[in-house]
Order: C-alpha cells, then structure tokens, then sequence
C-alpha cells in the first residue's frame, strides 16, 4: 500500500474511453484533503463524471480504455484496488438515479451497499432507516422503487450513498431532480468525509464548499479556494456564477386566448393515494407557466393531464389546439436511424419542418446522423426539435434543464422566450433560477397531505384570474393582478439559509 | 405470507396439477390459481393472464383434431394429408380441456409468482449462491423493465403527436427497446460493482422471521404434491 498524506492524491492523469477520438481526462492533478468540500464545476462533456468514475476507481477497471497517470484514495492506487475494494471508503451517487437501482424495495436497495461492505446485520436495517431520514425520505421505507417519483427516487439514491457513511462521498449532479426542500446536499455528508460535487446548478453547492474545481475539455482550469473561485468565475465563466432570480422585467406580451382550463381536476395511480385533488388552472396563449414543487408533489402528473396524456378521475380539462409535451430524459425516447427522420415523425414526415426546427436548436449539422451518435446534450436537444417541430398550441416541457450548463440553459430561456408569443408554454422544474429567467408566472404543487408552503406571486403583468388554492394537497398559488415576481431564492431563503432551515424545520 | 414460502407453494401447485389425473383437481387448481392472479393490480395482471390463457386456449382447441382417441365420435372431417382423417370425439375433448387446464395450471403458477411475490424478498430467502440468486432477480424484472421502457418510449412519441399503432408501429420500438436495455444493464453493472458487490465478507439483512401461515404454506406443499400423485 503506498503512502499517502492526502486523502486523494492524483498525478498527471490522463484517460482516453475506448474508442474515443480524444481523451477525457487530459493531464489532470489535483490532491483532496479529509473533510474537504469542493465542487466541481464546467460544462457538459467537460471530462467532470469521468473525474468522478476515476476517483471511484470504475475508470479504468469498468471502462477500459487508456490510463496514464496515477489517483491514490485513501492510500489506495486504484490501478491495482478494484472498485468494489473501495466501496465503503468511496460512495458514488451516479447521474441517473433509474440505472443504478438495483431493487426493487425501496429499504432494501439503501440496505444493498451496507450488505456489501459487510456491515453487522443488526445494524444494516436502522442504519438504511437513518439515511432515508437524513435525505427527507424517510415515508419512503415501505415503498416500491416503481412508485416513487423521481426527484424521490433520486433521494433514494443518495440515502443509498450516505448510508455507507464515506470517507469521500462523489455526487454526481446530484440535485438533477431536486426540490429546495432538502437544502444543502453537501453538508448531509457525515463530519470529516470529504465530498466532490458536480453540479450544473452552482447556486445550490457553493455555498457550501471549501474549494472549487473548473474543468473544460478534460483539463482543469481553476482549483482554488471558494472566495478565489468566485472572483475567476466572474471574470472568465460568468455564467457559473451562482445568481439569484432577479424579477424579470414585463414581457410586454398581453394574455392571449385561453388554451387550456382545467376544473376541478382530481387524479390517483392509486385510490388510497389522491396525487391532485380538486385543481383549477388556466392556461393562455403567449404565457410561460412554471410549474415547481417539492418531490411526489404531482408535477410531472399535472404535466401530462394538461396535454392528454392522462385522463383525470374527475373534473374537465379543456384544451383548444394541439398539445406537445416533451418527456424527462428525451434523448433517451429516440427511435429512428436519422436525425431528420425523427424530428419528421411527428409532423406527417414534413422535412422542411424537421429542419428548420433542427437549424431552431442549433442541429441543423446533424440532420443526417444517428440520434444515438449524438452526444446526451445533443439528444436532448433532437428531442426538444421534435416537439417545436409539431408547432404546438400548448408546450409543456418536463425538467428541461436536467443536465444542462448553464451556458445552455441560457440558450434554451432565449429559444423558449422567442416562440412564446404564439403558444402557451407550462415548463416542470425544480431550477428557481430557470424559472425567474423563463416564466411569466409560477404555479407551485403541494406534496399530498401538506400545505402548500407560500403564496408565489406571477412574474406576470397582465391579468392571471383563474389559478386559485383549490385543495391542501395540490395547490396552486393565488396570482395577483399585476404584480411582480419577488426574488425567488429570496423565498427560499438564499440570503439566509439559516432562515430558510428553520422555515422548512417548521413546515 | 414470505415470499418464499409463496414461492414453494405455487411450485408445489404446478406439480400437483401436472401429477393430478381428474380434469376437476386440476381445474380446482388452476380456478385457485386465476383467484390469486386476479389480486395483482389491473394493470399488470392483463398481459400475464393473455400469456397464461391463450396457449391454453390454443391446446383446447387444436388437441381434438391431432389426437386419435375415442370411440364416440362427434364430427367426422375429412381426411388431410399428413394429419390424417380429422375427427372429433367426446373422449379427445376431455383430454383436451384436461391439458389446457394443466398448461393453465402451471402457467397461472409463473403468472401469480410474477404478479404478487417481491422479488427481492425471495433473493434475500436465497442464502448461497447470492450472484446466482441475484442474476435470477434481474433477469425476472427484465420484462416489467422492458415493458416500462415502452411504455416511457409510447408517451414520448404521443407527447410530439405519434400515435404507435399496429405491429409495425411497435416493432419500430424493438430496436431502441434493445438498445436502452443494454445501456441500462451496463450502468446497473458499474452502480453495483461501485456499491461493492463481488466483495468478500459481506452480510445480510437479517431474514423477518417465519410466521405460522409461512409454516403452513411449506407444510402444505408436499402434502399437495403428495395428493396430487396418489389421490386427485
């Protein structure tokens, strides 16, 4: 075993993926001390989960490909440590929460890891049980993996992690999925581990990190204290700098034509478990609608009832016009051979369609490639174009910024602001800082059994009449007249953590 | 009831109707059996009671014209090359419905085993051979993953307009089905190799304990099996 100092200790590495035109890790060295928190920043693709997988030891022993260099964790050279070795020493929260679930049990898929690590029997139950708790799922215990929603399914996975209490705790985006409610992912890590973050949501991690690492095109850029970071980050990647919501100035886009009402709409998968009760919401051409709440609060359901997907169990939706709505994960929902042909599809094999809707997300170039060739960014981008393609009356996006930079996210609030005029656009996200910066008013969703934790004013200037509190368990916020959005992550509290953690210890 | 001793008791169920000679013991297993497959939530138990009672349906209708038994003819066919001279008898419809309803019998065993036993109960009940055991566990939800990733694929196509109609309209699914199972079994693998699966000296979860019905049930089982040989 060699001897270290640092808890992480890596040299000159460098990895290519088998196959790969170039590497992904190109002369990356960097040490983490014990008890460290560092986030780890830069855009998709940047090299930062092959980082990740790297200090988990997965590269190269799953992946294969070419390593050079050397990453030392805990006295351990993961040339010669497998993966499994680490476990326990290392905790890896992995990007998509669906495809590292191994059970079907909510306990027993937290319980996998400690039985792993050969941890007492007596103590693997209460100690899966702790971790629910700390990730605030802790109702989850008796579900099903298949029942649960997936920002709670992301929680799952992170009790699954926290449980195993390790040294170093690497997440992977882990607040993809996230509502606010759990706050400051970073610190649930056990005193003394230390803890590398990727994150596209800035905001939600620098608060509470030592360090920061930038990494662009495999190679990193900045390492550095916080205060230090912030300072690079304003002059050379201003977009990673965490903001706040600022009110958005008025559209100057009066409401349109109703698109869509819904009436006393009521909804359950399960009859003992109502997941919308008694919702009335209106939806008008020209507006953008976010659509927020916490984990399982019925977001993604209300999401497909609008656009008839589902049917309600009682009460009318009525909707004027075609409806579109793009999935979470649309780049994993692609079936045709080519580019072009997919985003046709859903307008009766239109090419002209399909490409000036691709030239819209800025894939005009890819028209002829294999969706699957494409890159998870460009994926998601294809199936944004298949959706815009269809020319909708009504546009409902569910977690669109799940993944994407920040540099993208701009993009896309520019993409959406620039057709909303003619369409009336409801978007699902848990990212405040998406929503102050692309909706014209917010709707937010009450977990079932709770109230609904404040009124959130529109954003919106014009007249909003009908979206009325109808129910405790799916609530919708009165909107005002005329008024203005306040700072939203000055609700949530950004400005003193302290009094957003006693706002939601109280609620 | 714990999974495994549900378990046992299915598979003593499928043995007893494959070893019973009475069509009523056996329909009176395979009625039990559909009584338990119609508990499973509506929407997954249609698929695997298709699977269970069609081919049955199929064995009920086509063993009167390959069998030649019988000597109290009720429809007298022609004669066709290679089957030979078809004909119904009332001896070739008895035997017949007495091997539909022991097919139904022993898939209704697979269907319940599928539609109401937790799997990860019955792979925690597997004390050795845990990889083996594990691989089982799956490979068994291979089909309701492949059947959720459809559905997933179905609504994203309806969200942009596509309706997915007729075969060809679902074969297209095939090949990105496929695909999508293969990343996701790979991103399974590397979750549980980091989560240290393989590793030696793990543990379990201590087992809940066995309560009477459990002891029942695997009493039951041979008793049923035993009966099914002897008397049914």
């Amino acid at each position: 075993m060699a001897l270290t100092k640092h808890l992480i200790e890596v040299r000159d590495l460098c990895f290519t993926y088998p196959d790969a035109p170039g590497p992904a890790l190109d002369g990356v060295s960097l040490t983490v001390e014990a008890g460290e928190r560092v986030a780890l920043l830069g855009p998709s693709g940047s090299g930062k989960s092959t980082l990740l997988r790297a200090l988990a030891g997965l590269v190269p022993h799953f992946h294969g490909g070419r390593f050079e260099g050397s990453v030392t964790v805990d006295g351990l050279d993961t040339r010669r440590s497998r993966p499994a070795d680490l476990a326990g020493t290392v905790a890896t929260l992995f990007q998509e929460s669906e495809e590292q679930v191994v059970f079907s049990d909510v306990e027993r898929e937290v319980a996998f890891g400690l039985e792993n690590v050969g941890t007492p029997p007596d103590a693997i139950l209460p100690r899966a049980r702790a971790a629910l708790a700390s990730a605030g799922v802790a109702r989850l215990g008796g579900r099903r993996v298949g029942e649960v929603s997936g920002g709670e399914l992301q929680r799952v996975c992170l009790a699954s992690v926290l449980a195993l209490e390790p040294r170093l705790l690497l997440l992977d985006e882990p607040t993809s999925q996230l509502d606010a409610e759990l706050g400051d992912v970073v610190s649930l890590a056990g005193e003394g581990a230390a803890v590398i973050v990727a994150e596209q949501r800035p905001e939600r991690v620098l608060p509470a990190v030592d360090r920061v690492i930038f990494v662009e095109e495999g190679r990193v850029l900045l390492d550095a204290p916080r205060e230090e970071a912030l300072r690079w980050l304003g002059r050379e990647r201003p977009a990673y700098l965490p903001r706040r919501p600022a009110p958005v100035p008025p559209r100057g886009c009066p409401a349109g034509g109703l698109v869509c009402r819904l009436e006393r709409v009521t909804f359950a998968y399960r009859e003992d478990l109502p997941i919308l009760e008694d919702l009335a919401l209106e939806l008008r051409r020209g507006e953008i609608v976010a659509l927020e709440g916490p984990n399982g609060s019925g977001k993604t359901t209300l999401a497909r009832l609008v656009t008839g997907l589902l049917e309600p169990d009682a009460g009318a939706i009525l909707r004027t016009g075609r409806a579109s709505y793009l999935t979470q994960e649309p780049g994993r929902h692609l079936i045709c051979e080519r580019v072009r042909d997919e985003v046709a599809l859903g307008v009766g094999g239109d090419r002209a369609r399909a490409l000036s809707a691709l030239a819209e997300v800025g894939l005009a170039g890819a028209a002829e490639r294999h969706p699957r060739d494409l890159s998870s960014g460009e994926r998601e981008r294809v199936a944004l174009a298949c959706v815009l393609a269809t020319k909708p009356d009504l546009l409902v996006l569910d977690e669109p910024t799940r993944g994407l930079d920040p540099e993208r996210k701009h993009d896309l609030v520019r993409l959406l602001r620039a057709g909303a005029a003619g369409r009336a656009t409801v978007v699902v996200t848990h990212d405040p800082v998406f929503a102050a910066a692309v909706a014209d008013r917010t709707v937010s969703l009450a977990r079932p059994g709770r109230e609904v934790l404040a009124p959130r004013p529109a954003t919106f200037t014009g007249s909003w009449p009908a979206i009325t509190r109808r129910h405790a368990s799916s609530s919708v916020a009165p909107v005002p007249e005329g008024t203005r959005a306040p700072c939203v992550l000055a609700w949530l509290g950004a400005r003193d953590p302290e009094a957003r953690q006693r706002h939601w210890t109280r609620h | 009831m714990r999974p495994a001793a549900a378990a046992g008791l299915l598979a003593a169920l499928a043995v007893t109707a494959l070893l019973a000679g009475r069509t009523e013991s056996v329909a009176a297993i395979a009625a039990g059996l559909l009584v338990a497959c119609l508990l499973a939530p509506r929407r997954w138990r249609s698929v695997y009671l298709l699977g269970a009672l069609v081919p049955a349906a199929g064995v009920l209708v086509i063993t009167p014209f390959v069998e030649t038994i019988g000597s109290h003819p009720l429809w007298n066919g022609p004669v066709v090359p290679v089957l030979g001279h078809l004909d119904v008898t009332t001896e070739e419809l008895a035997d017949g419905l007495f091997q539909a309803l022991r097919l139904a019998a022993v898939t209704l065993a697979f269907a319940a085993y599928a539609l109401l036993l937790d799997h990860d109960d019955l792979l925690a009940s597997a004390r050795l051979a845990r990889r083996s055991a594990l691989t089982v566990a799956l490979a068994t939800r291979l089909l309701p993953t492949l059947e959720r990733d459809a559905a997933g694929l179905v609504l994203a196509l309806r969200g942009r307009g596509v309706e997915v109609t007729g075969v060809r309209g679902r074969a297209r699914l095939l090949s990105p089905l496929l695909a999508t199972s293969l990343e996701r079994g790979l991103n399974v693998a590397e979750a549980m190799e980091a989560r240290g699966f393989g590793r030696p000296g793990s543990t379990r979860v201590p087992p809940p304990a066995w309560r009477v019905r459990d002891r029942l049930a695997l009493i039951a089982a041979p008793l049923a099996i035993g009966a099914g040989a002897l008397w049914l």
